[in-house]
C-alpha cells in the first residue's frame, strides 16, 4: 500500500512539473507582456529597460532557471498586473469558482439522477422518451447560449434574478443553471443507460423474488450497482467544469473566479499568475480525481479489495 | 416672506440630503489592475484617477477651450524662462489625515522628473523630458525649473503623471519607512491615496473600486456618498445590470448596443467620439514600402467615411489631419493630411511600378472594438485600386518588428496638445522612430522643434502643419478615425464625460452627477 501510495505521488509530481513546464515555455514563445500591455507606445530603449525591470531579461532558459530556483523557495512571483504575489491573486478567485462548480454539480445530481431513473423506468411510455428528447436537445446547448437565453429572460425582461457577482445566495441561481445544463443533458442520459443495464441483471430479478419492494429493488440495488458506472462520469465531469466549462460563464455573470483570471492573464502575458493558477487548477483536478477513486472504491467491493 | 424662506430651506436641505445618501455603482468593462496616476497612461486606468486626486493645476473640463484653475496650487507666475514658482493651496488633506506639505509637492513632482523607478522613467521621457525638477522654497511654495523655455508648463502639470501623492505615506509602505525604494511605488498602486473628494476605501485589483466621500476635502465636497466600480466584462450583462438594478452607470456601450438603449424605457445612453484615434501604420523601411508612393496609394485608397458609416452608424469622426477640437488653439482641421482618392491611388501604384505583391495586414482580433472589421473592408478597397492584401490575425505587438508591413494601433490624446497624442507617438526618436519604421531628418527635428517649444502659437501652428505635410509626403501612418463610445445609465441619473477631460474619465466631482 505504501509503495502504492508513493507511486501515486511520485506520479502526481512529476505531471505537474511537465504542466509547469509547459506553461512556461508555452507562453514566453509567443511574447511578453510588455508587448501587449505594458508597453504602449513606447521607445525600444524603454521596452528593455521595462523587459529588465519585470525580470524578463536573458533567455527563456535562463528565466526558467531562475524561475524554478524561485518555486523551490516557494517564491512563486508578483503578477505584472496586479502588482501583489500571485498566491493572493489566485487564492481570491478559487472559492468563487469552487462555488459555482459544487453549486452545479450538486444540482445536476438532483436533477438528472431521478430524471434518468425515470427514463429508465419508462422507456417504453412517452414520459421516457420526452425526457431523453430533452436530454438530447439539451446537448446541443451550448452554455453560453443557454446563459444568455437565462440572463435575457429572467433578469433583462423579467426582472426577478440578479446577474451580477456571487453576492448573495440568489446570484447563484441563473449561473448554476447555465453551467449545468450540458450536465444534466449528459447525466440523466448516462443515469439512463447505466439503469437500463443494472434493471436487466440476474440479482435485480433476485430481489424482486426475495420479495422486496420495487422503490427498494431500484434505490439500492438498481442505483446503488449503477452509481459505479456514475461516478467516473461524474469525476471526469467535474474535472472538465474545473477546467474550462466555468470560463465563460464567469465573463457572462462578473463572476470572480479563477476562470475570468486564467483568461485575461493568457490573453495578457501574465506569465506569474498563468503559471500559478494553472498549476492551481491541476493540483484541484488531480485531488478531485483521487477523491472520486476513492468512492468508486466504496461503491464497489471489487475495487476495494483488489486494492487492499 | 420668512414662511417662503423657512419651507424653501427645508426643501434645499431635503434636497441636499437626498443627494448626500446617494450611492452608485458602475459596471465596468474593465477594472484597474493597480492604481498609481504617476504610473499610468492606460485607457482603462484614466478612468480611475480624477475622482481621488488631484494637480497642482486645475482645468475647466465644460469645455474644449482651455481654461486653467487653480486646485492644489492656487497661483502661479514664470519667475524667468525656465522656473515658475508655484503658491500651494493652504490646508489641503491627504485620504489618510496627513496635511499636505510642499515636501509632497517636491516629492511628487520630481518622481516624475527624476524618475529612477522604470515605470516612472518611460513616462518621464516622453512627455516630462524638459523638466529638470521641483525644489521648496517655503512652506507653501514651491518652484518647478524646466531646461529651456516651456510653452506648455500648465499642460504638463495638469497631467496625471504628476497628481500629487502623499511622502512619507509611500515611503512606509514598503522595507525602510524613512527610504524611498521601488517597492514603495508598486505598494502605492494597491493602496492609492491622495487628495481627492473620494478616498479609495476598497479595491480588488481587476475586480472592485470602492470610492467615498473624503471628509476633509477641500473643495465642493462630493455628491455622492459611495460609488462602487465594478468589473462587468460581458456588453449584454451590464445592459441586463441597468434592469435588475446592479448597476446605476455602465461603461463602453458598442454603437450597435445604442438601439437596444434608445427603446428602452428604463435607460438612456450618452456617447461622444473619444479622443483617440484608430490608426493604420506603415513600415517606411519595409523594402516592399521603401517607395513612398506606394503608402501614399495604400492610404488614399480607403474610403474612411464608408468605414464610418458601416461600422460605427456614422457616429464616429474622420479627420482630415492628425487633429481634434480638444486642441483648442492647435485645433487645425483645415489641414488636409489624408483623403480617399482611388484613381490617384491607382496612378500612383502603376508609377511606383507595384509588383501586385502581397502586403500584409497585421491586426489583433480583440483589442480595438471593429478593428478586424475595418481590416476586411480597407482589404476590399485595397483590391479596388489592385493591391493585394493579406490579413495576419495576432495579439502580439508587431510595431518593432522589420517585416511589419502595415498593422493597427491606436494614438490616444494623452492630453489636448498635438503633443500629447501625435507628439508622444511621432516625435523624432520616438516610439514609431525607435522601432525602425518610422523616419526623421533634419527638417522634421527642426519642425518639430519649433512645434514643441515655440512661445508663440502661430509659429507652433505653422510648424505643426509643416509636420503634417511631411506625413502626407511620406506616410507612415493614416488616422482611420476617432471611435465613438458610449456610456449607459439608469434614467434616474443625469451624468455625461466631459469634453475637457483626456478619454474615459468617470468624473463623478461635485456639479459632474445628479438625479432625476
Amino acid at each position: 500500500m505504501l509503495a502504492y501510495t508513493l507511486r501515486t505521488l511520485a506520479k502526481m509530481v512529476i505531471t505537474l512539473f511537465a504542466i509547469v513546464t509547459l506553461v512556461f515555455f508555452a507562453t514566453r514563445l509567443s511574447g511578453n507582456p510588455i508587448d501587449f500591455v505594458l508597453g504602449e507606445g513606447i521607445t525600444k530603449e524603454d521596452r528593455e529597460l521595462l523587459i529588465a525591470y519585470y525580470g524578463l531579461d536573458g533567455s527563456v532558459w535562463t528565466q526558467y532557471l531562475r524561475y524554478l530556483a524561485a518555486f523551490v523557495d516557494g517564491q512563486f512571483g508578483l503578477s505584472f498586473l496586479e502588482r501583489r504575489p500571485v498566491a493572493d491573486v489566485v487564492a481570491e478567485r478559487l472559492w468563487p469558482t469552487a462555488q459555482l462548480i459544487l453549486s452545479a454539480t450538486a444540482f445536476t445530481l438532483l436533477v438528472s439522477i431521478p430524471l434518468g431513473i425515470l427514463a429508465a423506468l419508462k422507456r417504453k411510455s412517452w414520459v421516457g422518451s420526452a425526457v431523453m428528447t430533452v436530454a438530447f436537445l439539451g446537448l446541443a446547448v451550448p452554455n453560453f447560449v443557454l446563459a444568455t437565453l437565462l440572463v435575457l429572460v429572467f433578469a433583462y425582461l423579467l426582472n426577478w434574478l440578479p446577474i451580477v457577482g456571487n453576492g448573495t445566495p440568489a446570484h447563484f441561481i441563473l449561473p448554476t443553471i447555465a453551467l449545468s445544463g450540458l450536465l444534466i443533458a449528459a447525466l440523466t442520459r448516462f443515469t439512463r443507460n447505466a439503469m437500463l443495464d443494472v434493471l436487466s441483471q440476474d440479482y435485480m430479478r433476485t430481489a424482486r423474488a426475495k420479495g422486496l419492494k420495487e422503490r427498494r429493488v431500484i434505490l439500492k440495488h438498481g442505483l446503488g450497482n449503477a452509481s459505479i458506472t456514475l461516478l467516473s462520469v461524474i469525476g471526469l465531469q467535474v474535472a472538465g467544469l474545473a477546467a474550462a466549462g466555468s470560463v465563460v460563464i464567469e465573463s457572462i455573470f462578473a463572476w470572480p473566479g479563477i476562470g475570468q483570471l486564467l483568461v485575461r492573464s493568457a490573453i495578457l502575458r501574465d506569465y506569474p499568475v498563468l503559471q500559478f493558477g494553472v498549476l492551481t487548477v491541476a493540483i484541484a483536478v488531480i485531488v478531485i480525481n483521487a477523491v472520486i477513486d476513492i468512492a468508486y472504491a466504496y461503491a464497489d467491493p471489487r475495487i476495494r479489495l483488489a486494492k487492499g | 416672506m420668512l414662511r417662503l424662506l423657512a419651507s424653501t430651506a427645508l426643501i434645499s436641505a431635503a434636497l441636499a440630503g437626498a443627494a448626500l445618501s446617494a450611492e452608485i455603482t458602475v459596471g465596468a468593462a474593465n477594472v484597474s489592475t493597480y492604481l498609481d496616476p504617476g504610473r499610468d497612461h492606460s485607457n482603462v486606468g484614466s478612468q480611475f484617477y480624477y475622482n481621488s486626486f488631484d494637480t497642482l493645476i486645475g482645468r475647466n473640463h465644460d469645455t474644449t477651450k482651455t481654461e486653467w484653475t487653480p486646485a492644489l496650487a492656487t497661483s502661479w507666475k514664470l519667475i524667468d524662462d525656465t522656473t515658475m514658482e508655484l503658491k500651494l493651496r493652504d490646508g489641503v488633506k491627504f485620504h489618510n489625515g496627513a496635511a499636505m506639505t510642499a515636501d509632497d509637492v517636491v516629492f511628487s513632482l520630481n518622481r516624475m522628473f527624476q524618475a529612477d523607478f522604470p515605470p516612472y522613467q518611460v513616462r518621464a521621457r516622453d512627455r516630462f523630458n524638459n523638466f529638470a525638477g521641483a525644489e521648496k522654497v517655503d512652506d507653501l511654495t514651491i518652484r518647478v525649473k524646466a531646461k529651456r523655455a516651456e510653452p506648455l508648463w500648465e499642460t504638463l502639470l495638469n497631467l496625471q503623471q504628476v497628481m500629487i501623492i502623499p511622502a512619507a505615506y509611500t515611503m512606509s509602505l514598503a522595507g525602510d519607512p524613512a527610504k524611498l525604494e521601488h517597492d514603495d511605488f508598486e505598494a502605492f498602486s494597491l493602496k492609492p491615496v491622495g487628495t481627492g473628494p473620494y478616498k479609495v476605501s476598497e479595491f480588488v485589483p481587476g475586480q472592485t473600486i470602492v470610492w467615498e466621500r473624503f471628509a476633509d476635502f477641500w473643495g465642493d465636497k462630493a455628491p455622492l456618498d459611495k460609488v462602487t466600480v465594478k468589473h462587468m466584462p460581458e456588453t449584454a450583462s451590464r445592459i441586463t445590470a441597468l434592469k435588475t438594478g446592479e448597476a446605476d452607470i455602465v461603461t463602453n456601450i458598442a454603437p450597435d448596443q445604442l438601439d437596444m438603449i434608445d427603446k428602452d424605457p428604463d435607460m438612456k445612453a450618452f456617447g461622444a467620439p473619444t479622443a483617440l484615434f484608430h490608426v493604420m501604420i506603415m513600415n517606411q523601411n519595409h523594402p516592399k514600402l521603401k517607395d513612398a508612393r506606394i503608402r501614399q496609394a495604400l492610404s488614399l485608397a480607403i474610403d474612411r467615411d464608408a468605414l464610418n458609416e458601416a461600422l460605427w452608424l456614422g457616429k464616429a469622426v474622420v479627420p482630415a489631419s492628425h487633429t481634434m477640437e480638444e486642441f483648442g488653439e492647435l485645433y487645425m482641421p483645415e489641414l488636409k493630411t489624408f483623403e480617399y482618392n482611388p484613381e490617384k491611388a491607382k496612378e500612383l501604384l502603376k508609377e511606383a511600378g507595384y509588383d501586385g505583391s502581397e502586403i500584409t495586414f497585421d491586426t489583433a482580433a480583440g483589442y480595438y472594438t471593429n478593428g478586424l472589421l475595418a481590416t476586411q473592408a480597407i482589404m476590399e478597397m485595397w483590391a479596388e485600386v489592385g493591391v493585394k492584401g493579406k490579413i495576419n490575425v495576432g495579439d502580439k505587438w508587431t510595431g518593432n518588428s522589420p517585416e511589419l508591413m502595415v498593422r493597427n494601433w491606436s494614438n490616444p490624446m494623452y492630453f489636448a496638445d498635438p503633443f500629447g497624442s501625435f507628439g508622444v507617438m511621432w516625435a523624432p526618436g520616438g516610439p514609431s522612430q525607435s522601432e525602425g519604421r518610422f523616419n526623421t531628418d533634419d527638417a522634421y527635428a527642426a519642425a518639430w522643434e519649433k512645434f514643441r517649444f515655440s512661445g508663440d502659437v502661430e509659429l507652433r501652428r505653422a510648424a505643426y502643419a509643416e509636420l503634417m505635410d511631411r506625413v502626407k509626403a511620406d506616410p507612415a501612418l493614416l488616422p482611420l478615425y476617432r471611435p465613438y463610445e458610449a456610456w449607459a445609465m439608469k434614467n434616474s441619473v443625469n451624468w455625461q464625460t466631459k469634453p475637457g477631460h483626456i478619454p474615459y474619465v468617470l468624473d463623478f466631482r461635485a456639479g459632474s452627477i445628479s438625479f432625476n
